[in-house]
């Protein structure tokens, strides 16, 4: 597989995403031929918006949206990709160092094919063995850990804002993270564990939050119960605190009368339908005196059967008091233009923005957020997940993927090795702290450079993308980090404390977990795609305007058949 | 294994400083593809799966389902511009070199040369300033016959120099224009060949402008062998 090629799409595509990385990134404004617009600051999006049909561009692309999707970080798509290519490029680089011009050319053509998957062999070994270590040792010392008690102190709303610095602009940060702040309280009661409230939120959250447009964003709010994002289809009846309400799936005509009757021994005022009801069903209910939501959407139903406990009533089915569930709440909301029913306990999110770009951003924003203190806060030794080899083998698309390894090296690898809440100050401490204990072998047994010293060099990139609007700041970054490694007793320490924060910690906070778990991702990639021996063009019958191409991997997967 | 094996051929040793150059210039080059890539990504182009036969760069295809390669028709060519046909620079450095070569022999032209500076009227150095990428006309040395610099075929970038009187070394000209001359030749040909056979309006139109422009460059090759 020519490098040359693998290292120009992976430079397109950095080219795409730098303009919006670090927190002085800009925002890119997608429109459709419709009129309908995005913007975003979000490595994914953006990507996940471009037409890439080369199928090593697709080979990028799917894993990070899986990635992201299946219980990723949240964050770090376009840290992924400045490292992908920084990592290709070093090894590029570093196999191109072959003999002179004067020898046969062939000879380093072949050298170059084979050193390839070998460093990324290398590589991968090394991150799947020893880099947690590496980090533990070297990294995780000069950050310190936040309890979630104190979450809604300085740390936690300084680690969100580092965040939406990323995501969204800079006005808004401090409001935004301060609301998620206190959704993350209100909603803190759901367990003693932290992560699985984090969870909850995470899988929740459409059903959680409501969008309006055309207000200002400082209009966000919380607000109590849960929102049903439809209007009531019989007047809005006054629903006193002994009301009962029981949603249904489907209901026949025939038995409407007597379905109503039962209800009303039941002393069900409020009914929710997935589907929208005949009109004879409206009026009998409105005869009786129940108030009647239809069309509720599958996530809201869901998670309304979460908190409180009922089942839904479906076809067929005879009423029984386990489809009754009590509600102390139940009304009508006016939400910019659209009527909405509240009902229940818990609170929900309501997010402002001034037009439909600007609050799908916000949440997005808000959305990662959670997944990223999700993962921040994972208990310690979780098990190994492999939902992004799972999912990986279900996207097809348009390319046929092998790249995922065989069995025994799952891609996606995740253990969590580290104290939940560990965070570090931001601006590129962590990656000059790792790049510095990286081990710097003089040589290779081959004559060939490190692939620890490929990685360091790699990592440096990323603090000299986030200064690149001035050099100068990057040499003082550096100086200060090394400064105080080498000085561990100086007084402007990082701070183990929390308490303590030292004047570093006001640059922002970052997880070490997920740049541990970004740093894997890359190396997996990169091993994948170097693995990549040659592309072939097929053209299948289904698709006669396209071409259908598959890619071919090497190695451990000799007596792979095509497909 | 190959890495291992052959040690006596694999003797690496760090690139001069030509090569240096070269490698450095290389990079630049394809960090500009990768940003024009980038650019067009954005705009909504399609990458393809398919690479410029060309130049090898990755194909982008636009809305019209056009293919586009972004090297060879944004980007300068990495050889073009040793062409003497296509630079002006190229071809002046060429007939520098000849002049060079030619230098010792020649020994009657110190008056006819000093004539020919003063009726230019021009800067001891040939013009190279008025070429594109006129930097490294500065370094070397002035021959001593003074000569005014070919014309750039191509009409798109007129000399604004005023044309000076025609050298008496004519002969060190001839081949360069004669080759020119013939590639141009060439062209028109063929470009005549195509547009009868053409049957599409857009192509016709752009083989009339490929004739007007070969035409325009056999005029310009003409004034300056005159």
């Amino acid at each position: 597989m020519q490098q040359s090629t693998l290292i120009k799409i992976v430079s397109a595509l950095e080219a795409v995403v730098l303009r919006s990385f670090g927190p002085e990134g800009g925002q890119v404004l997608f429109t459709r031929d419709t009129g309908q617009a995005m913007l975003s600051r979000s490595g994914t999006c953006i990507l996940s918006a471009l037409h890439l049909e080369h199928p090593l561009a697709r080979s990028v692309q799917i894993p990070l949206s899986v990635w992201k999707h299946s219980r990723g970080t949240g964050d770090g798509s376009k840290t992924f990709i400045l490292l992908l290519a920084s990592l290709l490029r070093g090894i590029s680089k570093a196999t191109s160092r072959g003999p002179s011009a004067s020898n046969a050319n062939g000879f380093t053509e072949a050298a170059k094919a084979a050193a390839a998957p070998y460093f990324a062999n290398k590589l991968l070994k090394l991150a799947s063995s020893d880099l947690d270590d590496l980090i533990a040792v070297n990294v995780v010392p000069y950050g310190f850990c936040v309890s979630l008690e104190d979450f809604t102190t300085h740390s936690g709303r300084l680690l969100l804002a580092s965040f939406f610095h990323t995501r969204v602009s800079h006005v808004h940060c401090s409001y935004l993270s301060e609301l998620t702040c206190e959704l993350l309280n209100r909603w803190k009661y759901k367990s003693d564990l932290p992560y699985i409230s984090f969870q909850f939120l995470s899988d929740n959250f459409p059903a959680l939050h409501t969008p309006v447009s055309g207000f200002p964003v400082s209009s966000s709010r919380l607000i109590e119960g849960q929102v049903i994002h439809r209007d009531f289809a019989t007047p809005c009846l006054p629903i006193t605190p002994e009301s009962s309400i029981v949603h249904f799936s489907a209901w026949t005509e025939r038995s409407l009368e007597s379905v109503i009757a039962e209800l009303q021994s039941f002393g069900v005022s409020l009914l929710l339908s997935a589907v929208k009801q005949s009109d004879a069903a409206v009026a009998l209910a409105t005869q009786a005196h129940m108030s009647l939501v239809e069309c509720v959407s599958e996530e809201e139903l869901t998670l309304f059967v979460q908190l409180s406990g009922v089942t839904p009533v479906s076809r067929g089915c005879t009423i029984q008091l386990e489809h009754v569930a009590a509600l102390s709440l139940c009304r009508p909301i006016l939400l910019g233009t659209d009527f909405f029913v509240s009902k229940v306990n818990p609170c929900s999110l309501v997010i402002c923005g001034p037009g439909e770009e600007q609050t799908d951003q916000y949440i997005c924003a808000i959305r990662d957020a959670v997944c990223m203190l999700m993962t921040i806060w994972e208990p310690k030794h979780t098990s190994e997940t492999t939902a992004s080899c799972g999912t990986l083998q279900s996207e097809k698309g348009t390319a046929s993927l092998d790249m995922t390894p065989t069995a025994n090296k799952p891609y996606g690898l995740k253990k969590c090795v580290f104290e939940p809440g560990c965070v570090i100050p931001a601006g590129g401490t962590f990656e000059f702290l790792l790049s510095r204990a990286l081990p710097n072998p003089s040589s290779d047994t081959n004559g060939l450079p490190s692939v620890s010293q490929l990685l360091a060099n790699a990592l440096l990139s990323v603090p000299r993308q986030i200064y690149s609007h001035s050099p100068k700041l990057f040499l003082q970054a550096q100086t200060r980090i090394m400064s105080l490694v080498q000085n561990p007793s100086n007084p402007f320490s990082f701070g183990l404390k929390e308490s303590t924060p030292g004047p570093m910690v006001d640059l922002g906070l970052e997880s070490v977990t997920c740049k541990y778990q970004l740093i894997l991702a890359v190396v997996q990639c990169a091993t994948s795609v170097l693995r990549v021996d040659t592309v072939l063009h097929t053209r299948t019958a289904l698709h006669t305007q396209s071409k259908k191409h598959t890619i071919f991997s090497r190695a451990s997967t000799e007596d792979e058949a095509e497909d | 294994m190959a890495l291992n094996g052959d040690d006596e051929d694999y003797e690496w040793e760090p690139p001069t400083e030509a090569e240096m150059k070269v490698i450095q210039a290389r990079r630049e080059r394809q960090d500009k593809i990768s940003r024009l890539m980038g650019d067009y990504l954005l705009k909504g182009y399609k990458m393809l799966g398919e690479c410029c036969d060309a130049c090898g760069t990755i194909l982008l295809q636009d809305r019209q389902q056009k293919n586009y390669c972004v090297s060879c028709q944004e980007m300068d060519s990495d050889i073009d511009k040793d062409n003497p046909a296509l630079n002006a620079q190229a071809a002046l450095s060429q007939v520098r070199e000849r002049q060079l070569a030619a230098q010792t022999p020649e020994v009657n032209d110190a008056p006819s040369s000093s004539s020919s500076t003063q009726a230019s009227g021009s800067v001891p150095q040939p013009r190279p300033e008025h070429c594109e990428g006129a930097a490294a006309g500065g370094r070397t040395p002035l021959p001593p016959p003074a000569v005014p610099p070919p014309s750039a075929p191509v009409p798109a970038t007129p000399l604004p120099s005023a044309r000076p009187p025609a050298p008496p070394q004519s002969s060190v000209f001839s081949p360069v224009l004669q080759d020119a001359e013939e590639a141009v030749l060439t062209k028109l040909r063929w470009a005549t060949a195509q547009l009868q056979s053409s049957a599409s309006l857009e192509a016709s139109i752009q083989l009339c402008s490929l004739i007007s422009s070969c035409a325009n460059s056999l005029r310009s090759l003409k004034e300056l062998s005159q």
